[in-house]
């Protein structure tokens, strides 16, 4: 019972995680119908924000600010990093290619992420970078928790699920219950009548784009928490982001959200119950019996093509 | 008139492709008859340079190119070293393309490297081919050099001068059973060469003497360990983790200690990082000691330092200091005895095991092992990590 409430505890905080990176996925591809492969790498650009803004505020050994305000901070900051990078990427990688077939923009994304993943490197070289989140009031992030029966919930997993689901109700309220969130839905199911009905759609999918980067930010951040991160990281992640939201169904928030959660527990029960080594077989298989049986994913929408 | 084109087109690529492929190493080989040794020579050096194991490559870069600089004149030698990276993440692919470009390349005479035991099984069968020694700094699986099971992946072109792993998980597995007096062990492996040759060998050490094994088994790219730590039993009393990312030794670590578990990390020399693996009570084995500890060194310590200032000794250089040592050592030889022209390649690779360096970087003599292309009388250390994060030899 000990080992399956750990191996759960592992599943939620991995599948939050995935389900941020997913959920930036989805939104873009809802608006744009563009798998925005770029994604993974703005990820591992927040996870480098935010490792730099740590240190500015002195590092995990000697803070400058109690610990929930610097975790806040440095989330915040690699939110806006990213939207900001994302935004960018779209005015100038995307938005020419608006009208061009569909692979144009999707080879773009593809130069994005190496540009982006070499870029880092030629500027922060190969050298992991540690959040060293150990360090931060002496371990207070690992010892501080609650018990399930013999396990223990670390305050640094509560953090990551906590603030994953905090920032998943946050957009479901924006995109449900804003004007904001009601444009992007229009451009969703019929960008040309949209922009008949006067929808700004250069500014809605501008937003879109700030709000999924602003997600992989805050994934980065979570990540970067708990693990070392280097310049290489955003390829794998990318394709586990990927691989959520298709599951979940591309398009829809609350299958991106469902599908990190379903993704993160495959992963951490097959280490747990089958073998370590077979847990990228099974991710990846399950991504492959979804688009045989079910290509809509879990809870998005069957397509319906006139005849 | 386009089918012609295309037609043109495919007739030139085709007998590119044929004319790559008729290209013979050996022919490289020859094509570097009669280089004057007082020309620029060239040392290819294959490492990674970015990726989780990039410090690594960065550190043995900075003493080869280091001891290039200080030594090659007094060889009588004009030396440079001419970087390739092999990316750990990426498996042997760099590793087999960097082969080719340094065999096709006359002016290449010797290979520093690989650093690491996947990229030498990658690319010895090329590089043996072309009569090109290549000499690693670091890399110790033990079928490299001796034959394990039946099978030896090293070819008789491949050198190392730190010892192989067939030293290090006996010596490891021994530390543990005689100083830490562990009766239960999870071994881990990261389905690469290093980590598996490393891991077997430790295992079968252990279970020779009773001592409880568990085998986990990591994908190299995995980054969260949270599922691995799980299966760590609460009695367990040591994690053997070796993995070529400290810092990746580091994050299990934490996880253990988040987890409650008790064991403690013992990595091999792939983790030997006091930046990134620095977690007070843990163990690391490596093939050097801290040279800063050995008087005859001083002055090349001081010197390095200069030269790259705000950084500082680490395990992995000093050996890359020795293996360009060694090789301009052995270039000189062959353009000694080919009275400075250096006819081929294979005259540097025949020279290599003749080489004797008397006040050795790692202390003492350097000299050939006579059963094998392994150092003599080589010995792994092992250290503890201390409190403030130093590492204190402990065996």
């Amino acid at each position: 019972m000990a080992t399956f409430t750990q191996l759960t505890i592992d599943a939620l905080t991995l599948g939050s995680v995935y389900a941020l990176i997913a959920l930036g996925y989805t939104l873009v591809y809802g608006v744009l119908k563009l798998l925005n492969f770029a994604h993974g790498d703005v990820f591992m650009v927040g996870t480098f924000i935010g490792y730099g803004v740590l240190q500015l505020l002195g590092g995990p050994s000697n803070p400058s600010v109690p610990i929930w305000l610097l975790i806040t901070l440095i989330t915040l900051a690699a939110m806006a990093g990213c939207a900001v990078l994302g935004v960018v990427i779209e005015r100038f990688a995307y938005r020419p290619l608006r009208d061009a077939p569909r692979i144009a923009p999707l080879i773009s994304a593809l130069g994005v992420s190496f540009f982006l993943a070499n870029s880092m490197q030629l500027l922060f070289s190969a050298t992991p970078r540690n959040y060293n989140t150990f360090a931060l009031g002496n371990g207070e992030l690992y010892f501080k928790g609650f018990d399930i029966g013999q396990v223990r919930v670390p305050l640094l997993r509560i953090i990551t699920i906590g603030a994953a689901i905090l920032l998943m109700i946050v957009l479901w309220v924006l995109v449900n219950k804003t004007r904001t969130g009601k444009a992007m839905r229009a451009t969703s199911y019929d960008r040309e009548a949209a922009a008949m009905m006067g929808i700004d759609i250069d500014r809605v999918i501008m937003f879109t784009f700030l709000l999924g980067s602003g997600l992989a930010g805050a994934a980065g951040v979570m990540f970067a928490l708990r693990v070392p991160t280097t310049v290489a990281i955003g390829f794998v992640a990318g394709l586990k982001g990927f691989t959520a939201a298709v599951i979940g169904g591309i398009g829809s928030i609350p299958g991106a959200m469902a599908g990190g959660i379903i993704l993160g527990c495959a992963e951490s029960y097959t280490q747990g119950y089958v073998s370590t080594k077979w847990s990228d077989l099974v991710v990846f298989s399950i991504l492959v019996a979804f688009m045989i049986f079910r290509p809509q994913g879990l809870l998005g929408r069957a397509d319906i093509r006139k005849v | 008139m386009k089918k012609g084109i295309g037609l043109a087109l495919a007739m030139i690529v085709t007998a590119t492709v044929a004319a790559t492929a008729q290209a013979n190493p050996t022919a490289a080989s020859s094509a570097s008859a009669g280089t004057s040794c007082k020309k620029t020579l060239k040392i290819g050096f294959v490492t990674p340079l970015t990726g989780g194991a990039g410090f690594l490559g960065q550190e043995q870069m900075s003493w080869a190119q280091y001891a290039v600089k200080t030594l090659a004149h007094s060889y009588g030698l004009h030396v440079v070293i001419v970087p390739g990276d092999t990316p750990v993440e990426q498996g042997a692919a760099p590793a087999q393309a960097l082969a080719q470009k340094f065999v096709g390349d006359p002016s290449v005479v010797a290979i520093l490297g690989p650093s690491t035991s996947g990229a030498v099984a990658a690319s010895t069968q090329t590089y043996f081919a072309a009569g090109m020694a290549h000499l690693s700094p670091s890399a110790t699986r033990t079928d490299l050099t001796k034959t394990v099971s039946g099978v030896k992946e090293g070819t008789p072109a491949f050198f190392r001068d730190v010892p192989g792993d067939y030293i290090q998980g006996p010596s490891d597995a021994n530390f543990m059973i005689h100083n830490l007096h562990v009766k239960k062990v999870v071994i881990m492996d990261f389905q690469e060469p290093y980590s598996l040759g490393l891991a077997d060998s430790v295992q079968a050490t252990l279970n020779k003497a009773g001592v409880s094994t568990i085998r986990l088994s990591a994908p190299n790219t995995t980054t969260d360990y949270s599922a691995y730590v799980t299966k760590v039993p609460s009695d367990a009393d040591v994690v053997f983790f070796p993995t070529q990312k400290p810092a990746d030794a580091q994050t299990f670590g934490e996880q253990l200690i988040e987890q409650g578990k008790k064991a403690k990390m013992f990595g091999g020399d792939g983790s030997n990082d006091p930046t990134q693996f620095k977690l007070p009570g843990s163990y690391v084995s490596n093939f050097a000691p801290d040279i800063t500890g050995i008087a005859a060194d001083a002055s090349i310590v001081s010197g390095w330092k200069k030269a790259n200032p705000g950084k500082s000794v680490g395990s992995f250089g000093p050996p890359s200091y020795g293996a360009a040592q060694i090789l301009m050592n052995a270039i000189q030889l062959a353009c000694k005895a080919d009275h400075g022209v250096l006819k081929s390649r294979r005259d540097v690779l025949r020279k290599v095991k003749q080489v004797v360096i008397k006040n050795w970087i790692l202390g003492g003599t350097f000299r050939w092992s006579t059963k094998s292309n392994d150092p003599l009388n080589a010995k792994f250390y092992i250290f503890q990590i201390q409190q403030d994060g130093s590492y204190k030899l402990v065996g």
